[in-house]
C-alpha cells in the first residue's frame, strides 16, 4: 500500500493562537471599562469615543468575533488537518483567513469608537466591512472544504460536521442581516424596517451565538476533549444525533429575542416552542462530553486543560438550560431587558467560549512548540482566579436582573407603581455593578497570569512549524468494516447540503411570514417618516448606541403602560430602518419619550443628566452642543431611506429638506430660550437629537382610534401580568 | 391587533404545524440514522482525534507537566 508523507501547517495555528490571547486580553479590558462606567460614568475618561454606547460593541465584537473567532480558527486548523490526515487545501488562503480576519477587527476596533456603526448587536459593522468579512469567510470556507475533500481520512469525524455548518450558516446569517443601501461609505440604512429588521436581525444575532459561538466550540470540544483524555468520545451515537438535531432547532428559537414585542404572536410562540426543545440536544452534548471523562476524572485534579474543560462544558449545560427557560414567556416577561441576560450571556462567553479557548491553549502551546507547560501552578492560579471571575460576575447581575425586573412590575395596594421614578430601580442595582466589576477583574487577571504562562512555555521550547504525518491516500483506504450505513460521514458535499437544507428551511420559515407581515401590519395613517432634522437626530441616536440602554418598545403589560404609555404597535416602526428596540433597559424605554419634558430638559439632560435626574449613571453628552449636524450628508440619506421605501417625495433632499430642517431648529432653538438656554445655534447636534425624541411615539397620539386596536388596559388584562 | 396579523396570514397555522413535523422527522431520522450504525464503526469513528498519523497520546502530556 502506498503511504503519503505530508506536513500539517503549525505556523497558522501559531498564529491564530497568540491572535486570541491579544484580542482575549483587549475584549475583557473593554467590557471591564464599560462596566465600570456603569458606577463611575466618569470612566468614559470624558471622550466621545470611549463613552459606554460606543464601547459596549467594541466589546462585544472583540469577545465574539476578535477572541472567539480566533480561538475557533486555531482549534479548527489544528484539528482538522490532523482529522482529515491532510495539509490545509491552500496556504495562501489560510494566511488570507488570518491576516483579513484581523484586519477587520482592527477596522471595527477603529470605527466603532467613531460611532460609524449599524447598531445592529454584533452587526454593527459598516458595509464595506461587512463586504470583507464575506470575502473573508469565503476564503475560510474554500480552505475548510478543499482540506476535507483531500483528506486522507475517509470518514468525516462529527467535529467536522459542525465547522461545516458553522462555515454555511454564518454565511447565510451574515449576508442575510447585512442587505444595506448605503448612503455614504460610512452610513447605510437595511433594506427591512420595524418588525421585519428586527425579525430579521434576532434571526442572525440568536444563530450567531449558535452558529459562530457554539457550534464551532461542540466542534474543538469533541476534539480536543478526547485528545486530552486520551480515551474516545462517550458516545458517537449520541454525538450524531446531538448534531443533527441541535441544527435544525437552533435555527428557528430566533424570536424569542422579541416575546412581548410587537412581532406577531405566533412567531414568538414558535421561538418559545423550539428554544425549549433546544435544551434536549444541547444537553445531551454536555452529557457526551463529560461522560468522555469517565474513568479518567483522575487526570481532571492534575491536568489544568481538564479542568478548564470541565468548567467549559458545564457552564455550557448551565447556559443552555437557562437558555430555554428564559425563553418561556413568563419567564421573559421578568428577565427582558434586565441584568438577567448579561448574566445568561457571560456564562456562555466567560464559561463556556472563555474556558474551552484557554484549555486548547494550554493542551496546544507545549504541543506547537515540543516542550511542557512553563508553570502547572500558575495555570491552576489563572483556573481559580477565572472561576472566582465568573462567580462574580454572574451571581451579582442574576441578582440585579430579578431585582430590577420585580421592582419595575411592583405595585402599591392602591394600584400606583411602587417605583415609579425609573431611576430608583438602578440606584438599587449599583453595589451589584461594582461587584460585577470585581468579578471581571479577577477574570482578567487570570487571563493575563495565563497570557504570561503560555508566553514562558513558547520561550522555552522550539517551535515546530511543521509536522510530519503519514497516512495512505483514500484511495488505497478502504474501511476495514465495510461501508454500510456510512455513506453520509464519505461524502463532505452531501452532508454540507443536506446541513443547509436543515437551516435553511428553519430560516425560509421564519423568514417567508416576514414578507407575508409586510401586507398585513395595519396600516396607522397617522405615522409619518421622520423629518429631515429627525432622521439626522436618529443618526445621531444611532452613532452613540443610545439603543444599548435604552429600549423602544413598550410591551403590553400594566406596569409598562403605566409607566410608559401606550403599548408599541406593529405598525409604529414602517419607517423604522433600522429598528432600534434593543435589549436591555439600563435607563427607561423611549418610545414614548416624545412630549414629555420640555425641549430645554432634554438639553440640560444631555449636557448633564445629573442635573435633571440626581444619581443618574447616564454619561454626559457634552460634545452634542458643540458639534455641528453633518447637513451636507441629507441628501445621501434622505435618497438610501427613499431607496428602502420610505416614501419621501422626489427632489424632497434637493431644497425642500433642507428648508424644513431649517425651520424646525429654529423653532427648537426658540424653545431653548424660553426654558433660558440662549445662543444655541441652530445647526448644533443636540437640536437634532431634541427634535428626535420629542417626535418619538406621538405618532400614534394623533391618530383617530381605530378597530382592531385594544386599548392599552384591555391588552393588560388580557395577558394578565402583575 | 396582533389577532388582525393572525387572522390576515392565510393558513398560519400551518407554520407551527409544518415546523413541528418537520422537527419530528428530522430528529427521528437522526435517531434512526445513529441507532443503525454499527458497533465497530461507531468505535472506529470515536477514536478518530486519537490517531492522527502523529503521536497520538495524552499520557505524555500529563506526564511532562509533572515532571
Amino acid at each position: 500500500m502506498k503511504i503519503d508523507t505530508f506536513k500539517y501547517d503549525n505556523r497558522i495555528v501559531r498564529a491564530f493562537a497568540i491572535a486570541t490571547v491579544i484580542w482575549a486580553i483587549v475584549g475583557f479590558t473593554a467590557g471591564l471599562l464599560a462596566a465600570v462606567q456603569l458606577f463611575w460614568p466618569e470612566a468614559n475618561l470624558n471622550l466621545q469615543y470611549t463613552t459606554f454606547g460606543r464601547l459596549r460593541p467594541l466589546h462585544t465584537n472583540a469577545v465574539i468575533f476578535a477572541f472567539v473567532g480566533n480561538g475557533m480558527f486555531m482549534g479548527i486548523y489544528y484539528s482538522l488537518q490532523r482529522l482529515c490526515k491532510a495539509r490545509m487545501f491552500s496556504d495562501a488562503l489560510s494566511w488570507l483567513n488570518f491576516w483579513g480576519w484581523n484586519a477587520i477587527i482592527v477596522a471595527a476596533a477603529v470605527t466603532l469608537p467613531l460611532g460609524i456603526t449599524t447598531s445592529k448587536e454584533y452587526a454593527e459593522l459598516e458595509w464595506p466591512i461587512d463586504i470583507a468579512i464575506a470575502v473573508v469567510w469565503v476564503a475560510f470556507a474554500v480552505n475548510l472544504f478543499g482540506t476535507i475533500i483531500r483528506r486522507r481520512e475517509k470518514h468525516i469525524y462529527v467535529a467536522i460536521w459542525f465547522y461545516i455548518s458553522c462555515a454555511i450558516t454564518v454565511a447565510v446569517l451574515h449576508i442575510g442581516n447585512s442587505l444595506v443601501i448605503p448612503a455614504s461609505l460610512f452610513k447605510s440604512y437595511p433594506i427591512y424596517a420595524g418588525v421585519q429588521d428586527a425579525l430579521m436581525q434576532w434571526w442572525y444575532g440568536h444563530n450567531a451565538v449558535a452558529f459562530f459561538l457554539t457550534t464551532p466550540y461542540l466542534g474543538l470540544m469533541y476534539y480536543f476533549l478526547p485528545k486530552a483524555a486520551g480515551r474516545p468520545v462517550f458516545s458517537y451515537r449520541l454525538s450524531i444525533i446531538h448534531f443533527w438535531a441541535l441544527i435544525f432547532i437552533y435555527i428557528w428559537a430566533g424570536p424569542h429575542h422579541l416575546l412581548y414585542t410587537a412581532l406577531p404572536d405566533w412567531a414568538q410562540s414558535l421561538g418559545m416552542v423550539f428554544s425549549v426543545m433546544l435544551v434536549a440536544p444541547s444537553w445531551g452534548g454536555m452529557l457526551n462530553g463529560l461522560l468522555t471523562l469517565r474513568g479518567a476524572w483522575d487526570k481532571v485534579r492534575q491536568e489544568p486543560m481538564l479542568k478548564f474543560m470541565v468548567v467549559a462544558i458545564t457552564a455550557y449545560g448551565m447556559a443552555t438550560l437557562e437558555g430555554p427557560l428564559l425563553s418561556i414567556k413568563s419567564v421573559n416577561s421578568l428577565s427582558h431587558y434586565t441584568d438577567w441576560t448579561i448574566a445568561h450571556v457571560h456564562t456562555g462567553a466567560l464559561g463556556w467560549n472563555g474556558f474551552l479557548t484557554f484549555s486548547i491553549l494550554y493542551w496546544l502551546f507545549p504541543k506547537l512548540w515540543n516542550t511542557k507547560l512553563y508553570s502547572v501552578k500558575l495555570a491552576n492560579w489563572h483556573f481559580w482566579l477565572g472561576l472566582m471571575g465568573i462567580m462574580f460576575y454572574a451571581i451579582p447581575m442574576y441578582w440585579a436582573g430579578v431585582t430590577q425586573g420585580l421592582m419595575w412590575k411592583e405595585f402599591t395596594p392602591d394600584g400606583f407603581l411602587r417605583y415609579p421614578n425609573f431611576l430608583e430601580t438602578v440606584l438599587q442595582l449599583i453595589p451589584m455593578y461594582r461587584l460585577r466589576a470585581i468579578g471581571g477583574t479577577l477574570f482578567i487577571i487570570g487571563a493575563c497570569i495565563g497570557a504570561y504562562n503560555l508566553y514562558r512555555t513558547a520561550k522555552s521550547g522550539k517551535f515546530e512549524p511543521d509536522t510530519e504525518a503519514q497516512a495512505a491516500p483514500l484511495s488505497d483506504n478502504p474501511h476495514p468494516t465495510g461501508t454500510g450505513h456510512r455513506w453520509l460521514e464519505a461524502k463532505p458535499m452531501l452532508l454540507t447540503a443536506l446541513s443547509a437544507v436543515a437551516i435553511l428551511i428553519g430560516g425560509a420559515i421564519e423568514v417567508i411570514p416576514l414578507y407575508l407581515i409586510k401586507e398585513n401590519v395595519p396600516t396607522i395613517t397617522s405615522v409619518k417618516p421622520y423629518t429631515a432634522l429627525e432622521v439626522l437626530g436618529r443618526d445621531i441616536y444611532i452613532r452613540e448606541g443610545c439603543v444599548g440602554c435604552h429600549s423602544q418598545m413598550v410591551r403590553p403589560f400594566r406596569s409598562e403602560t403605566e409607566r410608559y404609555g401606550e403599548y408599541s404597535k406593529a405598525g409604529e416602526f414602517v419607517y423604522e430602518h433600522p429598528f432600534l428596540w434593543g435589549s436591555k433597559r439600563t435607563g427607561p424605554d423611549l418610545h414614548r419619550e416624545g412630549g414629555r419634558y420640555p425641549d430645554a430638559w432634554h438639553y440640560n439632560h444631555m449636557e448633564n443628566p445629573r442635573s435633571t435626574s440626581p444619581g443618574s449613571i447616564m454619561p454626559p453628552y457634552p460634545w452634542l452642543l458643540t458639534q455641528k449636524l453633518d447637513t451636507n450628508a441629507l441628501p445621501a440619506r434622505i435618497a438610501a431611506l427613499r431607496k428602502v421605501g420610505v416614501p419621501y417625495p422626489d427632489g424632497f433632499e434637493n431644497g425642500p429638506a433642507q428648508k424644513e430642517l431649517e425651520a424646525q431648529a429654529r423653532k427648537i432653538v426658540g424653545n431653548l430660550q424660553l426654558g433660558m438656554i440662549s445662543n444655541t445655534p441652530p445647526d448644533a447636534e443636540i437640536i437634532g437629537m431634541i427634535a428626535y425624541l420629542q417626535r418619538l411615539g406621538t405618532d400614534i397620539k394623533a391618530a383617530p382610534p381605530q378597530a382592531g386596536i385594544t386599548p392599552a388596559t384591555d391588552q393588560a388584562v388580557a395577558t394578565a401580568n402583575p | 391587533m396582533i389577532k388582525n396579523v393572525l387572522s390576515d396570514i392565510g393558513g398560519v397555522g400551518l407554520y407551527g404545524i409544518a415546523s413541528v413535523l418537520l422537527f419530528f422527522l428530522v430528529f427521528s431520522g437522526a435517531i434512526v440514522f445513529a441507532l443503525l450504525k454499527k458497533k465497530s464503526f461507531l468505535n472506529y469513528m470515536g477514536a478518530l482525534p486519537l490517531s492522527d498519523g502523529t503521536e497520538t497520546d495524552s499520557k505524555k502530556q500529563t506526564d511532562s507537566l509533572h515532571e
